[in-house]
């Protein structure tokens, strides 16, 4: 039985952090979003996967490899240009038979997927509160009667989870299919097409994580650091107070004065401290500096990024390579403390939170004391000029002097 | 579903804008206001957008030939005679029910939804008479279409056509009889059919905004350009003063002392100041050079211009190309209009001016004053009344 | 040049492959075919487009095979001579981008083995060759193969014993290996894989690749395996589009406004009053040159000429401009001398060659290219990017006016470094420069006035062109543009050589296109003008719009509007492409695909 991820998409609403990764790649708790799949599928059972790739994917072959790492083996199989979910699941038709589809951007529970795996000809649906942003499912004793598309005031709250259970009679419905209004081909419509014939399964999912937006990224964080154990590998100098669930990465060093209150999570050779306080649900990947007078809180900290001296940095999510000068701070809660706003394209997103900090793509410099405002997107190699104070959306390749 | 999109018009009315551009291709919000009806057209469901092109086509073709996630196609109407006969022309692409709007008029996509969804067989979207219209006036019952009146000599009905239609593929019959006639006008087609006693159903329009005649670009700019937030690019310097949703594009640099206050737009490679004032409801173009103590307000100036030293521009077009000299004023205020016999008053209209002029220093032009292409006016001057195209004035 | 592609993997090869020579349709254009080992192997060809060779190949399935697209250098345009060519026992399949040098004598040797031949094209020699020395090993006998022939070649090949793998060789003409998930490609250039992976491995001089659908092994010249770097490609090869213009070449000459503004963007500030350009460029640029030699072929060595002028005058060094083909065997090499390289594609033989002898020769060497990962940008010390888009038709119009604009940017910013030019002088340049865009259009307006002249010489025996100074260049350049696509015979001279022997051609059907700027060689070349004249040809002025004496010596009079002398080349070029591309259209020639011509020359 082989377990098909679907790991081609680009994720444009998680501009800019997808500027450089897939949005399948983008960390939660220091993990890429699809090895979070990977793993709950190993525990269930899986060892054989085929990951269908297609933007960026150098980003997700460079990182699994073949997966001897995990144990497992990877396969790999190039979507080519991105038209839709059918037509990626139709690469794979000759590397399978029986297989499970994951859909690579949203996470399942290790259970779900046994279940699922238990059941021939099976879907996974959920139930959610905000059902207009999502395809409903209408089922009947149990079986599917029908997908629908996205619609304004569902009549259900029950929604297609986007996992699978197929065999190769899918791949002559996929050749069947059209495509939709939005000029793709959806597996949604070949499995329309499909439960005409056959009987489909609808199985309950109890865990399920989707993230669209930079914001969800914190909350999926959250979610997962609530599960993370106390396991510290590194240096630990004297008079640091670690409290809580925190894992520490080897060859980290801890320096004096570091106060951190778990669930918090740090990466490999990292240097933190001296005299730096980081509040739960943290995540700071690997081979990062965070110094001198430094707090971080509710924060994602991709790899190889630097909040050195005297930052601030709250309820935000900074991508690699970065360098936060000395005094940058990012604010993250309005004075009138009302909902905060984002700028994601063009086009402004209510982020339904009260503390929202930035969101910063990758290479981003700033200079001394430079001020971000809430909500502010910068996207990729920007460059933050000192005493500069910055919001809205600043697109990529961007100075502000 | 398939949309028949009208594009091949000059645009008579908006000369000189439109010597060198059809009319769809004029600009509001640095977007020809042809996309705005594609965006609007591409997300209600359509398959095909048929695009009826004919003057100048080669523009359209080129600027739209990336334009993704929506299929589209193009027929040529080789000499304009009507709307009905533009129509006519993309017969053969069409084989149902169809949507045919015009490419001139900016629409918004919950209107085009609801004329989709209507269940009628023939239907009109409409909007309320505050609105002037080249379409005609009409008169409803109920919501059933009873006439429209095209040209009205006094201000009758409420409401106005917006050329907007939902038809069956059936209406080319009545359009083959009509044009074969001589009749090459739409609107004359829905008189036709009204007096066959079809019903044709009318659903008011949300927002509709028609541009006839030049000026229209400055009020419909300013509705547009509230539709686009804050977005940054380029190189901005210190001491730089940015209010408001202001969207600067790539490659561009403010200066420092630049005050912008938005809803303002700045197209991408430009240089801005320093110590220039950009005021509301401003959009630039690409590649355009503002020089230190400008004061530019509610205007349009498009790309590759150049506008130098302590100049005024408000409310007014300044046209790609064109290179205006230091102290240039353009005075905003009321004027009268003669267009095709007809007197337009305006309230608050500057200066519009023409591709590629040349402007020299210390120019001042009255309000409402139409400066065509390519025309040369040496400094120290005073512009009371409309230069056509290619003049000097000396 | 030809294109080629191989594919092995799991999709059905035809429809990959018929799809990557699609992409491959700007190389070469005169027959096309693919082979597939589906059980045996198939080949199928045919002259013409690809569009006709897809109607004629049946439903197949095989997912391994090889594709080709020809520009023939030997032989005649026939089925028997497009590749795929198979040997004798039909069981191997080669196709090939080159020339083989020595390829008549292997034939000769063969003919006396009892080989026969079924087409003229040295291609077929090698299939020959490789079914000679095949003992069980396809590699080994494609080794043996190339040690016999001399030339440049890109060569992939399969054989129906071993249909597992490909292999591919180079000397020379470019091969790429595009790695993809079970699935691997071999192409002649990356527009033809980036659909399907943008991961590529870029084969050197001698090596040999040897491609399965899960592998992929390197060899160089001496059997020994070697690893390669992956490279990713980051840009995206977008299709060009007629978009309602007649003709491509037309489409792009009325895209120079735009091009223009693509050349200078970014580069210049107006308000800062600097020429801009990355760190690397400034860097190369800086280092204390004390002369440059320009490298280049076509249409590119002209544009060079011009900038021999530009850079002269604003720098005050010499430059030696050559063409490639002269330089890499005979050229000067100054360990002090900047080599500026100008290839449109970045891939052209002779001067990738010049590049490499320079680079030899210890200078530093820059390159102006127009397309981003070409093997120009790779083997030079910085190279400058023209930015114009893709050019189709195959004579340069919208890249030529871009190289210069380039040459104008480099020359500024160098003379800016030697304080040669004040800052004065650099923003009255920049000011000049923003202007060119609009200049443009207004020649593109009135295009009606040349297309009147067009029809006037439009049955001209031989057409001349003459100028001075920078103005030389541009009438050797007019001449190209308008024999390339007319098929008119046409040369361009100084204006003081005319008497030193051209004179003897001119009759009444000879017409002359003389340029005149007001310089400091406006009265000389009145005074040619009115040489000519007495000796029979009409001549049509391209002049400066101010200019009120030119009409009472030439018959016509183009204007353009007046700018500073280094710049006027920009627009004085566009009314010379006008005239080329309305002389053609008006006898009916093949614009975009002239005969006997390709747009990127990679043999020699």
């Amino acid at each position: 039985m082989k377990c098909v991820i679907l790991a081609a998409g680009e994720g444009k609403r998680m501009h800019p952090l997808t500027f450089t990764r897939p949005k399948v790649m983008l960390q939660i708790a220091k993990r890429p979003i699809i090895e979070w799949n990977l793993l709950n599928a190993i525990d269930a059972g899986l060892k054989e996967f085929v990951f269908v790739v297609g933007y960026k994917s150098e980003m997700v072959r460079d990182f699994f490899g073949n997966g001897e790492q995990w144990n497992v083996s990877i396969d790999y199989v190039n979507q080519g240009k991105a038209l839709g979910t059918a037509h990626a699941i139709g690469m794979v038709e000759r590397f399978v038979d029986d297989f499970i589809v994951l859909c690579g951007d949203t996470i399942f529970g290790a259970n779900d997927i046994k279940n699922i795996i238990k059941t021939d000809n099976s879907i996974g649906i959920f139930e959610v509160e905000n059902a207009e942003e999502y395809g409903i499912v209408e089922t009947k004793d149990g079986f599917l009667v029908k997908i629908y598309e996205k619609m304004k005031k569902p009549f259900s709250n029950i929604i297609n989870a986007g996992m699978y259970h197929f065999n190769k009679e899918i791949f002559n419905y996929i050749k069947k299919t059209n495509k939709s209004p939005r000029g793709e081909y959806e597996i949604t419509d070949s499995i329309n097409q499909l439960s005409k014939e056959k009987k489909i399964k609808g199985i309950f999912l109890k865990e399920w994580r989707d993230v669209v937006y930079p914001w969800h990224l914190l909350d999926a964080n959250e979610e997962i650091l609530k599960k993370i154990d106390r396991k510290i590998e590194g240096i630990l100098e004297e008079n640091i107070i670690i409290k809580g669930n925190v894992t520490i990465g080897k060859d980290t060093i801890i320096r004096s004065g570091s106060y951190i209150t778990g669930p918090v999570i740090i990466g490999k050779n990292c240097k933190i401290g001296p005299n730096c306080y980081i509040r739960p649900h943290t995540a700071i990947g690997n081979n990062c500096h965070i110094g001198n007078a430094c707090e971080i809180k509710n924060s994602i900290v991709m790899d190889n990024t630097n909040v050195p001296h005297q930052n601030y940095v709250g309820d935000s999510v900074i991508g690699s390579n970065c360098n936060l000068g000395a005094g940058t701070k990012i604010a993250n809660l309005r004075l009138d403390k009302k909902n905060i706003n984002i700028i994601l394209n063009g086009k402004k997103i209510d982020t339904k939170r009260r503390k929202f900090g930035a969101v910063i793509g990758d290479n981003v410099q700033t200079g001394i004391n430079s001020t971000i405002n809430v909500g502010t997107t910068i996207g990729n190699n920007c460059f933050i000029g000192q005493s500069s104070s910055v919001k809205g959306e600043i697109n990529s390749y961007s100075k502000i002097l | 579903m398939k949309a028949v999109i009208l594009a091949a018009g000059e645009g008579k009315r908006l000369r000189p804008f439109t010597e060198t551009m059809p009319k769809v291709m004029l600009p509001v919000a640095n977007k020809p206001v042809l996309e705005y009806v594609f965006d609007s057209v591409k997300n209600c469901g359509i398959e095909e957008i048929i695009v009826v092109v004919g003057y100048k086509k080669e523009v359209i073709m080129e600027y739209f030939k990336d334009y993704k996630d929506i299929k589209i196609s193009y027929v040529i109407q080789d000499k304009q005679l009507g709307t009905a006969h533009a129509l006519q022309q993309a017969k053969n692409k069409i084989n149902d029910t169809f949507i045919v709007l015009s490419g001139d008029n900016i629409i918004d996509q919950n209107s085009i939804s609801n004329l989709i969804n209507d269940k009628s067989e023939y239907s009109i979207l409409i909007k309320e008479h505050s609105h002037q219209s080249k379409y005609g006036v009409v008169f409803i019952e109920k919501t059933i279409l009873k006439e429209i009146v095209e040209k009205p000599k006094e201000e009758l009905g409420k409401f106005i056509s917006t050329g907007i239609y939902k038809l069956p593929y059936a209406v080319f019959n009545e359009i083959e009889e009509l044009t074969s006639q001589g009749i090459y006008t739409l609107s004359s087609v829905i008189q036709s059919i009204i007096e066959k006693n079809k019903n044709i159903n009318t659903i008011i329009a949300d927002l509709w905004m028609d541009i006839v005649y030049p000026w229209d670009l400055i009020s419909v700019n300013e509705i547009m350009i509230n539709h686009f937030p804050s977005s940054t690019s380029g190189i901005i310097e210190k001491g730089v003063n940015i209010k408001g949703a202001v969207s600067i594009g790539k490659d561009t640099t403010i200066y420092s002392g630049c005050y912008i206050v938005g809803p303002v737009i700045i197209g991408s490679g430009c240089e801005i100041g320093p110590n220039a004032c950009i005021f509301p409801s401003t959009t630039i173009g690409d590649n355009s050079v503002i020089r230190p103590f400008c004061e530019i307000r509610n205007s349009i100036i498009m790309n590759d211009c150049h506008i130098s030293s302590n100049s005024h521009l408000s409310h007014s077009i300044v046209t790609k190309g064109n290179i205006i000299g230091n102290n240039f004023s353009s005075i905003t205020g009321e004027s009268t209009i003669d267009t095709e016999g007809e007197f337009k008053k305006l309230n608050n209209i500057g200066t519009m001016i023409g591709e590629d002029c040349t402007i020299g220093s210390n120019v001042i032009v009255e309000p409402g004053v139409i400066i065509g292409r390519r025309c040369k006016i040496d400094h120290l001057k005073r512009i009371n009344k409309n230069i056509p195209s290619e003049s000097k004035v000396m | 040049m030809c294109g080629i592609i191989g594919y092995n993997g799991f999709r059905e090869a035809k429809n990959v492959l018929i799809d990557c020579l699609k992409r491959l349709d700007y190389r070469g254009y005169d027959s096309a075919g693919i082979g597939i080992i589906d059980d045996k192997l198939q080949v199928f060809k045919e002259v013409g487009e690809i569009t006709h060779l897809e109607k004629e190949i049946p439903t197949i399935r095989g997912d391994i095979g090889i594709g080709h697209t020809r520009w023939a250098t030997h032989g005649a345009v026939t089925k028997e001579n497009a590749h795929p060519q198979i040997s004798p026992n039909k069981k191997f399949a080669v196709i090939h981008n080159g020339i083989i040098e020595n390829f008549k004598k292997i034939k000769e040797d063969l003919e006396k083995k009892g080989h026969t031949f079924t087409s003229q094209t040295d291609t077929e020699v090698i299939a020959h060759l490789i079914e000679d020395h095949y003992n069980g090993s396809l590699e080994e006998a494609v080794f043996e193969t190339i040690k016999n022939i001399q030339g440049a070649y890109a060569i992939v090949v399969m054989c129906e014993d071993e249909p597992e793998k490909l292999i591919g060789a180079r000397r020379e003409s470019p091969l790429i290996v595009g790695v993809g998930d079970n699935e691997n490609f071999i192409a002649s250039d990356i527009p033809a894989l980036l659909k399907y992976t943008n991961r590529v491995i870029y084969l050197d001089e001698g090596e040999l690749c040897v491609v399965t659908k899960n592998s992929i092994n390197i060899y160089d010249k001496n059997k020994k395996e070697i690893e390669k770097k992956k490279d990713i490609i980051t840009w995206d090869y977008k299709d060009a589009e007629k978009s309602g213009f007649p003709h491509f070449m037309l489409k792009e000459i009325f895209d120079q406004p735009n091009t223009i503004n693509q050349a200078l963007r970014g580069r210049i500030s107006e308000i800062d009053q600097t020429i801009n350009f990355s760190e690397k460029i400034e860097k190369l640029l800086s280092n204390d040159i004390e002369s440059i030699n320009i490298v280049a072929c076509g249409t590119s060595y002209y544009s060079g000429l011009v900038g021999k002028y530009v850079i002269e005058q604003t720098c005050r060094i010499p430059v030696i401009v050559e063409l490639a083909s002269e330089y890499r065997f005979f050229g000067t090499r100054n360990k002090s001398s900047l080599v500026i390289a100008i290839t449109q594609s970045g891939e052209t033989s002779d001067t990738l060659a010049a590049l490499r002898e320079a680079n030899k020769s210890g200078c530093k060497t820059l390159a102006i290219t127009n397309v981003i990962g070409s093997t120009a940008t790779r083997i030079t010390n910085g190279y400058i990017l023209t930015q114009s888009g893709p050019e189709i038709g195959v004579a340069a119009t919208k890249t030529f006016t871009s190289q210069i604009i380039v040459l104008l940017l480099a020359a500024l910013k160098i003379a800016s470094i030697k304080k040669t030019l004040s800052s004065n002088d650099i923003y009255y340049y920049i000011l000049r420069l923003k202007e060119l865009s609009r200049q443009i259009r207004l020649i593109l307006d009135e295009s009606n006035k040349i297309i009147k002249i067009s029809e006037k010489i439009k049955d001209s025996n031989s057409i001349f062109f003459i100028g001075r100074g920078i103005n030389f260049p541009l009438s050797l350049e007019g001449a190209l543009k308008l024999k390339e696509i007319s098929y008119i015979h046409a040369e361009g001279f100084a204006a003081g050589e005319l008497k030193h022997g051209p004179f003897a051609l001119l009759t009444k059907k000879t017409p002359v296109v003389a340029i005149v700027t007001k310089d400091s060689t406006y009265n000389k070349l009145l005074a040619n003008i009115g040489e000519i004249k007495a000796r029979g040809p009409q001549v049509i002025a391209i002049a400066d719009e101010n200019d009120s004496e030119i009409e009472k010596h030439a018959d016509y009079v183009v204007r353009y509007p007046s700018n500073s002398t280094l710049l006027s080349c920009i627009p004085i070029t566009v009314i010379l492409q006008l005239l080329a591309y309305h002389v053609a259209d008006l006898r009916n020639c093949p614009i975009d695909k002239p005969r006997n011509l390709a747009k990127s020359v990679t043999v020699e």
